[in-house]
Formats: structure tokens, sequence, C-alpha cells
């Protein structure tokens, strides 16, 4: 057990079953379902439950012990990844002169309508308060979401899974969901609507479709951190 | 589109990789402070800030493409699998998943899609306003090409 609590164990995981979801996408083709990401996660989840059960331990314990000290310095890469960002957006600086007061109209607008339609669903299926709290912020990176979803009542560890979960179905999906809505006739919208529900991981996906859907994405991260900072207590107040 | 006049300067030499890594850093050390800044009631990450300043410093001149390019393009490029502790970390919350797992996935899955379509169409609804708009006022300051228009259909 203490073999596995060096970083060396995590960071070893992590890129192993990363590799294995590389290698089984390729081998089916590109099906979805082997998304890399995708594959990682279940893999490295049941992995980590496995080994749990045969040292006889607490999961969410030996989550923290044995995965996390690894995990948090491949996660740290996230934060330089994030800034790089900028390069895509300073590349398409033209559409910004030029249709900024649509993107930023665009997101504030959409949002608002997203919160409410993400309360209805909420309440249709039939979450609590508290769950329906920790909805309405993960529009945001999680940094943002997090403690927002904890000053209007929500559970941040539900906000948590529900940005990550984002970033994933949007990184095995949006192929698939960019073309059901035929959202790619409009690069600007598809762009935006990417980084808003799909995060940092949501504008790589962007980046693939193009320049433009790459550099809308990334000021959407930017100015959705503000929206929601800005809008989402309001909302709360307004309905609780 | 066009490919803009960022990109066709290309041939300029990358900066070595430790020089960008310090680039990197630097911003976002400095970006760390200033997060550090805001209310804990209006948080604004670090990366965010980084994001904004990186741009800024580009659009200003003050770091050229060639010192941050290659370095970028790499990380964004194994996003995906920086991205896996992250998903991983839900091993932490299985208890909550066991409880009232499948409404929240639902739920997830909803607002998520939600999100991606509100947003695209939204934005589309303002770009068309405006487009709208633009031939509205065409039309205005060039009555002939309205003429021509309508000649051309009733020609059809």
């Amino acid at each position: 057990m203490s073999l596995l609590t060096t970083p060396f164990f995590g960071i070893c995981l992590s890129l192993l079953v990363y590799l294995c979801g590389q290698w089984l996408f390729k081998k089916s083709h590109g099906l979805f379902i082997f998304q890399p990401l995708f594959v990682a996660m279940v893999l490295g989840i049941t992995l980590l439950v496995l080994l749990a059960k045969f040292f006889q331990q607490n999961v969410t314990q030996f989550y923290t012990q044995a995965y996390k000290p690894g995990g948090d310095l491949v996660f740290w890469f996230l934060n330089p990844a994030t800034i790089a960002f900028a390069i895509p957006l300073y590349k398409r600086n033209d559409v910004i002169k030029k249709y900024w007061k649509e993107i930023l109209a665009g997101l504030l607008v959409g949002t608002t309508l997203s919160l409410f339609a993400i309360v209805l669903i909420s309440k249709l299926l039939g979450l609590s308060q508290t769950g329906i709290a920790s909805m309405l912020p993960q529009a945001a990176t999680t940094a943002i979401a997090l403690p927002i979803s904890s000053a209007i009542g929500g559970n941040s560890a539900i906000t948590a899974m529900a940005c990550i979960l984002n970033a994933v179905i949007i990184y095995a999906l949006g192929d698939w969901l960019v073309r059901f809505f035929h959202l790619n006739s409009d690069p600007i919208g598809t762009g935006l609507g990417l980084g808003t529900s799909g995060h940092t991981i949501g504008s790589a996906f962007a980046l693939k479709l193009g320049s433009v859907q790459g550099s809308m994405a990334a000021i959407a991260v930017v100015v959705i951190g503000v929206v929601v900072d800005a809008v989402v207590p309001l909302v709360s107040r307004l309905l609780f | 589109m066009n490919k803009t006049h960022v990109e066709q300067k290309k041939g300029a030499a990358a900066a070595p990789l430790l020089v960008q890594m310090g680039i990197y850093t630097t911003i976002l050390f400095v970006s760390n402070l200033i997060s550090g800044l805001f209310p804990k009631s209006f948080p604004v990450p670090a990366p965010v800030i980084g994001m904004i300043l990186l741009y800024v410093l580009l659009s200003a001149h003050l770091l050229k493409l060639e010192w941050v390019d290659s370095l970028g393009a790499f990380l964004i490029s194994i996003i995906g699998f920086l991205f896996v502790p992250s998903g991983i970390s839900l091993t932490a919350s299985l208890d909550v998943m066991r409880t009232a797992g499948l409404q929240l996935i639902l739920v997830i899955i909803c607002s998520t899609i939600i999100l991606l379509v509100v947003t695209a169409y939204t934005t589309r609804t303002f770009i068309w306003l405006r487009k709208a708009h633009l031939e509205k006022h065409k039309f205005v300051h060039q009555p002939l090409a309205i003429k021509h228009r309508i000649h051309v259909k009733g020609e059809e």
C-alpha cells in the first residue's frame, strides 16, 4: 500500500488509462463511447474501486491517499493550458473586433435563458432544492462554480461532478451534437456554445472545428465566468 | 473565413522551450496574485486572469506570438489527458451518485445540451439581427439595389 502513495502511481495510472482509451478509440474507428477521456475516466475509477477493495480500504480514502498526489500534478498543467487559449483568441482578433457586441449579448442572454431551462428540467426530474442550486453554476469553470454553489445553498461536490461531466459529454458527443442541432453553419455561435457548455475542454474541441470556433469558445470561458459570478446569485434569489 | 495577418507571419523561429515555460509560469504567478485581490463572493480564478493577461500582452505586442505559440499548441493538444484526473476525481463522489445518481446525471446531460444549443442559437439570432439591420440601412442609402433585386426576381 505504501508503494502506491507516491505521486508516481497517480501520474502513471492517468497516462496508462488515457493511452488505453486512445488505443480503443483508434481500433473502434472513433466510436464515441470509446472517446479517450471517457474511457480513461471509467477505467480509472473502476481500477481505483477494485484496488481499494483489494486493500480493504474506503474508496474515497484510497483515492485521496493513492491517486490524488499524482493526479494533482497532472491537473496542475490545466492552468498553463487554459492560459494558452489566449493564442487562438489573439489569432482571430478580427472576428472579436467585428462582433464583440453580439458575442457579449449572446453569452449574457444565452446563459440567463439556459439557467431558467435548467431549473425547469431539474424540477421536472424532481431534483431537491439543494440539487437545483448545485446545477445553476455549472456553466462556469470549477474554480468559479464551486464557491458560488456553496454560497447559494448547493452541494459543491455535485457541482464539481456537473462541471466535469459537462466537459466529458462535450468532448465525447460534441461531433454528434453539432451535427444533430445543425450548429456548424454559424461558427461564432457554435464556438460560444461549446465554450459555455464544455469549458476549457469544450474550447479544445471547438478549436478542432476551426479557428473561429476555438477563439469564440475561449472568449466564452472568460465571459461566462463573470456572468455566472454576477447572474447566478441573482437568479437563485429569485427562485428560492 | 480568410486567414488573418497573424497566421500568415509564419516562419519566425519559436523561442526555446524553457523561455516559453518561463513566460507561462510568470503569467500564472502574477495572475495568481491578482486572483487573490477579488472578494470571495466574486471569484475569478488565476487561469482565467492569465488568459486575459496573455491576450492583452499579445495584443499590445509586448509578447511575440512565436514566444508562446508552440508550447501553447502542445498544451492544448494534450488537454484531454490533462483532464483525466478531474474525471477520476469523481471517485470521491461515488456516494453522491449512488443516492441520486441517475437523476443527477440526466439533469447534467440535459443542462449541457441546453447550454450548448441555447447559447449557440441566441448568438445566431443576434448576428442575424445585426445583418438584417445592416441590410435595411443599405437599402435606404441605395434604392437602386432594391430595384435591381426586384427586377431579377421578376425575371425568374
